[in-house]
């Protein structure tokens, strides 16, 4: 644990508080399928029988093997990915977030980011259910430094209420995940409102992860005709979050459910300004179409808030990243790694960029204690 | 502000309905007078956004979304729209209908014997 040291720190270990706001496990459809309830008998017995769940219980493909040669990423030789990963357990999570120096993890999943792919209501809504005992049987019941989020399968948005007012006791439970990309219609949608009402009602943020499992299902023409995994990956997370911001800023989410908060993980922070400009522009222009009653950038600052990872390659300029920091809004900003996929960012890779550019009230909330806020994290 | 002038930019005849607008120059300054049920409003012809001329745009009630689908109008909210992006202010308070960081300026209107003066 770090320690605090009353002036502002210079090192990753002097900070009081490392949270990674976006911190993956790896389930596999064999981990969470013994998990799925009762009430689900039949979807457990169809899932047993798929000899190829990724195809037929979800629906994922890519234009070219994710990250191919990286060895974090896959299962034992000879076996098919159902995991979407190798062999990754609570310890092994554990002894990395230690080796990197991070106190807390926020838990989402990696396979589940393609929840949005699996067409079958009843199979979407019994896989989330069972990913949530999972998490907590699995991770959240044994080592305090994990906290879960309740994975919530947009197809049936009443019964993913359910099981949000189900599970909003547990106190490893301390957000609402969305995995984003593929949701349709666009998170905007009253549709939603159940989710949000009972996310509101229960005091967790509402929590958005995409995933390029789901590209075919958020951009089909783009999936259709990009070549490379690299053509989908780069596009999908930042598209995929523009899309249902503006959306949800257009249509009154923020506005609608005015003590929710909202996080967009995984798409760095550069498209943000650029964004909240660009929406601003139209609300002023436009205006009759917007169901909220300010500038969108208001909503934004007030109620989004938006994980660090990935940077990107901000070396060409080592002062770029703290100024797209500030045009976000650094007070809604909060580390994330993404461990243990391929293109995490370890704390020093934001903390380096940023400790000399911001005082250090700002930069302990980037690297942990607005995540403890938001997520309201027993620490 | 007693150092005010009348400057006459209309009769009352120049106006036919509620709705109509005259725009006159008054010492180097565009202004428009709208009647708006039988009252009159002076408003600077003149959009702080990117300059353009205000109140030669629309004049129209308020649309605003109200649930995350509906739309609903209301007539009474009466804004000029400037017609080269559209930004919306009340020809009454000249406050933008979106925030409150922009507005234009406003000036009284009299009548007298027909006459219509703006007084600036």
């Amino acid at each position: 644990m770090a320690r605090a040291t009353g002036a502002e720190a210079t090192s990753v270990e002097q900070l009081d508080i490392v949270v990674d706001s976006d911190a993956h496990v790896m389930e596999g459809i064999d981990d969470i399928e013994p998990y799925i309830d009762d009430r689900y008998g039949a979807v457990r017995k169809i899932v047993d029988a798929a000899k190829r769940p990724l195809a037929d219980i979800y629906s994922v493909t890519h234009a070219m093997p994710p990250f191919p040669f990286a060895e974090n990423m896959h299962g034992k030789e000879g076996e098919e990915d159902s995991k979407i990963g190798g062999e990754y357990a609570p310890d092994e999570k554990l002894s990395e977030m230690r080796e990197f120096g991070i106190d807390y993890g926020v838990l989402d999943p990696t396979l589940n980011l393609g929840l949005p792919t699996v067409e079958n209501p009843q199979m979407a809504v019994a896989l989330a259910n069972a990913y949530n005992s999972w998490i907590l049987d699995e991770y959240t019941d044994d080592a305090e430094e994990f906290t879960a989020t309740i994975l919530a399968a947009t197809q049936r948005p009443a019964e993913a209420a359910e099981e949000i007012d189900r599970r909003a006791d547990e106190d490893d439970f301390v957000g609402v995940q969305i995995p984003s990309t593929g949701v349709l219609p666009p998170l905007g949608d009253p549709v939603y409102d159940p989710i949000y009402e009972a996310a509101e009602d229960n005091d967790l943020p509402v929590v958005m992860h995409g995933g390029n499992l789901a590209t075919s299902h958020a951009f089909p023409t783009q999936r259709r005709w990009n070549e490379t995994y690299t053509e989908n990956h780069v596009i999908t997370h930042p598209f995929g979050h523009m899309w249902h911001a503006t959306t949800m800023l257009v249509r009154g989410v923020p506005e609608r459910f005015p003590d929710l908060d909202f996080v967009f993980q995984e798409s760095g922070v550069a498209w943000v300004p650029y964004l909240v400009w660009r929406l601003d522009d139209h609300y002023l222009e436009l205006p009759h179409e917007f169901h909220i009653d300010d500038l969108p950038s208001r909503y934004v600052e007030d109620q989004f808030y938006f994980t660090t990872q990935p940077l990107g390659h901000t070396a060409e300029n080592p002062t770029h990243l703290a100024r797209a920091i500030e045009m976000a809004g650094a007070d809604s900003i909060m580390y994330a790694s993404d461990l243990p996929h391929t293109d995490f960012d370890p704390p020093e890779e934001l903390f380096g960029r940023v400790s000399r550019e911001f005082d250090g009230a700002a930069v302990r909330g980037m690297m942990g204690e607005t995540a403890v806020d938001v997520f309201d994290l027993p620490v | 502000m007693t150092d005010r002038r009348r400057h006459k930019v209309a009769t009352v005849e120049d106006f036919e309905e509620d709705g109509d607008r005259v725009i006159e120059d008054v010492e180097g300054l565009e202004i428009a007078v709208f009647r708006v049920d039988g009252d009159y409003h002076g408003l600077a012809n003149f959009c702080p956004h990117q300059s353009g001329p205000l109140c030669e745009g629309k004049l129209m009630g308020a649309i605003s979304g109200i649930d995350g689908w509906r739309l609903e109008y209301d007539e009474d909210d009466l804004n000029i729209a400037c017609p080269w992006h559209s930004w919306r202010f009340d020809i009454e308070t000249g406050a933008n209908l979106e925030t409150d960081r922009y507005a234009v300026p406003t000036y009284d209107v009299e009548v007298e014997d027909g006459d219509v003066y703006v007084l600036r």
